[in-house]
């Protein structure tokens, strides 16, 4: 280490400044001269102390800083380093450790900004030293601030009742947290709900699900809105105010029993209306339960189909039989507000809809199945009590199941599903137990990543069924042979015996990918999160930060985020409720305090940084005519303060005279 | 010549698929991952018209015709190095030994390959005599496949008579009516044992 310290020059009245250069390793000092760095620091005015040392960030080199600060009564530091990203934080507690505000300190990203990118080395040092001037320059005009606290609220509002949701949920209430739980549909339960078996253990999945069901509905933590939909969010990290907006189902829920006595006395002698929950292979009346385990166990009236909704003219066969008069046909919409400090968001997933790849024939065969709809058909509450049978009433005794629909497919979807696989091999399974039939798997590559995924192909393999290698190019009737009449013939190559086939089935499945929910855009408005390209819900790292999202306060948890199965949604699920928990708990969020604010007597009320704000943190104050920041909602992105024309709004930490000394840094060779 | 090279369902034999697991080898090979490992081990695959790989999933999809018609079963020089480097331990070697069986029996073998003509006239011979011959083995084979290498094989076979290691003369053992006994015990015990399956 070689030193260059106090030499005892005059700081002529500027702060007296250390400045401090990393080697990382040879990360820095394979490339740039960081000795001659570190001297040419040294001759700057305002620098009393100049060195290099081999890992800055580590704790002996921390330790070098606050030493400093005290033996030289240092008044300002810069680190010449890696990427504030990572070690920012580092040397601002190293300075405040010191004795010194933390924000009279400036980092210097010379690893990224120079040793990786250059291979010249000379002229990188000459970069390196330029860099450092400019942070030498600005870091004089450092005014201390204070980071601030705003308190969060700690209760939780968790979106979405699919076993995501349901899951955050019950994590947070049973840490003791008051959690609201809205959801869109009538009952919990989500997708999760409609599949019968879950691979790879088989079991079933009312009975791992429907306890956990029942555990919301009883839980005294948590309120359950469902047949509910959240409009809009206002407010910021801690206290963020909701408005939920409460259907009516025409049911009063804390009257009604679920003993359906009303669905059996409708004026609809026969159930006419296709059943949603069923994928539309049985029929409903207007007024319904979804399902037998349905959470809560209330009954709903279809506003579309129900006669005395519709028209007002009905004989209300319903209402007289309903021994607690629970059934209210006076209901109208409701919005009530909500106050929480943290959100999480599980929306889930749409299945891909296979009338976009015609060439399944889906839609124009009634042979055609998607995979849900056999998760109904082999359910034993299912619509034909778990017997596998066609629309037209016969068993299959050949049946395919294509992989890769709606994904893997520059056409409609780019992205592996990564659950179809797995998902593909189980109806093939339950298929073949349900009905003897052949089993054909259609598979562009087989993936089976997970705890004993494996091991479950390795057993479908084993039951006998055919797989075979490439994607299927159409579906057709089309018979060119005296066995292919009467059948559904899948054109196929077998890329792993080298020649094309035709396979003649009775039935095919599907295996449709999984999409983001129609509504995904809207949703993530309301909330102020952002999207991937394909529109599921961003979050923040896809590694370090898989839960959080650019806002603040809001989490992200299962199939919203990206495809995943039941085993990855429920970790996110409580990974996101413990990032929400963080948050209560701590009772407090730290700001940085790099936020913009207006210097009101200069605002001249023109409102041009308001749109411009990508975190509605600007209002206007009607009152005074001048802009307002709201300091929490602000992220320092600098937008407003780069647009004001009157120059009346001032970020911290990026104050016009800080900007302009360090270009001047830059510029000074 | 152009060739059609599409498979209808009627080119399917799904009782030759069930067959080809019932047979000792076969036990395992709805459990193959296709990785073609055995292809890539094989030192003779660079010659054969179906891989082991292929050859497999040839017959579990129950392609009896393109599996006991293959080149392969005949190439194969039971090394043995397939079913060392299994990850899913299929014995591939005794697969294609039940292969060549059922090939033999249901005469598809490719006619004038020397490989099935010499096998069968060598089984043929132990089970007559109980020893072989190789004079009339080889010369057997050569007429069946071509004629016409013998000629240029007898000055070899010649030299070879010369000193002792060809003999014209067919050695039997005694008691050749008991090893026939013994033999057909076997078959049928075989028989009974797939049955039995």
């Amino acid at each position: 280490m070689a030193d260059n310290t106090g030499n005892g020059q005059k700081t002529n009245g500027l702060p007296r400044i250390g400045f401090y250069i990393c080697h990382c390793g040879s990360n820095i000092a394979g490339i740039i001269d960081v000795v001659a760095v570190a001297k040419f620091a040294e001759t700057l005015p305002g620098v009393v102390v100049s060195r290099e040392y081999k890992y800055m960030c580590s704790d002996p080199g921390q330790e070098l800083i606050a030493q400093d600060i005290k033996e030289h009564k240092l008044e300002r530091i810069v680190v010449a380093s890696c990427s504030p990203n990572l070690h920012e934080e580092t040397f601002r507690k190293a300075a405040q450790k010191g004795g010194l505000n933390p924000f009279y300190f400036q980092m210097v990203n010379i690893r990224e900004h120079a040793s990786w990118v250059h291979e010249n080395k000379a002229a990188a040092t000459l970069k390196a030293k330029d860099l450092c001037r400019a942070a030498i320059y600005r870091v004089r005009l450092h005014k201390a601030l204070e980071k601030r606290r705003v308190p969060v609220n700690p209760d939780v509002l968790v979106v979405g009742g699919g076993i995501a949701g349901i899951h955050a949920a019950l994590t947070l209430a049973n840490a003791g947290k008051k959690v609201t739980l809205v959801e869109r549909e009538a009952t919990i339960g989500g997708h999760m709900a409609m599949f019968d078996k879950t691979f790879p253990t088989l079991d079933c999945a009312a009975c791992i699900l429907t306890p956990k069901m029942s555990a919301v509905k009883s839980h005294p933590n948590i309120t359950l809105w469902t047949y509910s939909e959240v409009e809009k969010v206002d407010g910021y990290v801690g206290s963020y105010e909701v408005t939920v907006k409460r259907k009516p189902r025409y049911i009063k829920e804390d009257l009604c029993v679920g003993c359906m006595e009303c669905i059996e006395a409708c004026v609809f002698k026969e159930a006419k209306v296709p059943d949603a929950f069923n994928q539309g292979l049985s029929k409903r009346r207007p007024i319904y339960i979804d399902f037998p385990q349905a959470t809560p166990k209330v009954v709903v009236i279809d506003p579309a189909t129900c006669i005395n909704v519709k028209t007002g003219k009905c004989k209300k066969t319903c209402v007289e039989a309903c021994d607690r008069d629970a059934i209210d046909f006076t209901q109208k919409e409701e919005k009530v507000q909500l106050k929480v400090g943290t959100i999480v968001l599980a929306t889930g997933f749409k299945p891909f809809d296979p009338k976009k790849s015609p060439h399944y024939g889906y839609g124009k065969y009634p042979g055609v199945f998607t995979a849900l709809e056999i998760e109904r058909l082999v359910n034993a509450s299912g619509p034909t009590s778990g017997e596998v049978l066609t629309r037209d009433g016969r068993h299959p005794k050949a049946v395919g199941i294509i992989h890769c629909v709606g994904s893997r497919d520059e056409k409609t979807n780019k992205w592996c599903s990564r659950v179809c696989c797995m998902y593909s091999l189980k109806l093939a399974h339950l298929i073949k137990e349900h009905s003897g039939a052949e089993v054909y798997n259609f598979y562009i590559d087989m993936r089976a990543p997970g705890k004993a995924y494996e091991e479950f192909y390795e057993k479908l393999l084993s039951e006998g069924v055919h797989f075979i290698r490439g994607r299927v190019a159409e579906v057709t009737d089309w018979a060119m042979t005296k066995e292919e009449e009467g059948k559904l013939v899948l054109r196929v190559e077998d890329t792993l015996a080298g020649f094309v086939r035709r396979v003649p089935v009775d039935m095919v499945v599907l295996a449709t990918g999984l999409v983001p929910q129609s509504d995904a855009g809207d949703v993530r408005r309301v909330f102020n999160i952002g999207c991937g390209k394909e529109g599921f819900f961003q979050e923040r790292h896809p590694k370090l930060a898989p839960v959080n999202t650019f806002t603040d306060g809001v989490f992200i948890a299962g199939a919203c985020q990206a495809p995943k199965d039941i085993p990855d949604t429920v970790a996110q699920a409580g990974a996101a409720a413990a990032e929400a928990l963080a948050l209560v708990d701590a009772g407090f969020v730290e700001l940085e305090p790099n936020t913009s604010y207006v210097l009101e007597e200069e605002c001249c009320g023109c409102k041009n940084c308001i749109p411009l704000c990508p975190y509605t943190a600007i209002s206007f104050d009607e009152t005074k005519k001048k802009a307002d920041i709201n300091e929490v909602l602000c992220k320092g992105c600098g937008v407003c303060a780069a647009a004001c024309p009157s120059g009346s709004i001032v970020q911290n930490l990026f104050e016009d005279a800080e900007i302009y000394s360090e270009i001047e840094g830059v510029l000074a060779r | 010549m152009l060739q059609q090279n599409i498979k209808y369902e009627e080119s399917r034999d799904p009782d030759f698929a069930r067959w080809a697991t019932e047979q000792t080898g076969g036990e395992n090979i709805r459990r193959c991952i296709q990785c073609g490992t055995c292809s890539a081990t094989c030192p003779v695959s660079s010659y054969m018209d179906h891989t082991p790989r292929q050859l497999i999933h040839l017959a579990r999809e129950g392609f009896k015709k393109e599996v006991l018609s293959s080149f392969t079963l005949w190439l194969c020089a039971s090394c043995y190095s397939c079913r060392v480097d299994c990850p899913k331990d299929i014995h591939v070697t005794d697969f294609m030994y039940a292969l060549k069986r059922r090939a033999m029996a249901e005469r598809v073998y490719p006619k004038r390959f020397p490989i099935p003509v010499l096998a069968q006239e060598f089984s043929r011979m132990v089970q007559w005599f109980g020893r072989v011959n190789e004079t009339i083995v080889a010369a057997v084979m050569f007429l069946r496949t071509d004629w016409f290498k013998l000629l240029g094989q007898t000055g070899l076979g010649l030299k070879l008579m010369r000193t002792g290691r060809l003999s014209v003369f067919p050695e039997s053992i005694r008691g050749r009516s008991e090893l026939q006994r013994m033999l057909k015990a076997a078959e049928a015990s075989k028989e009974k044992e797939v049955a039995s399956r």
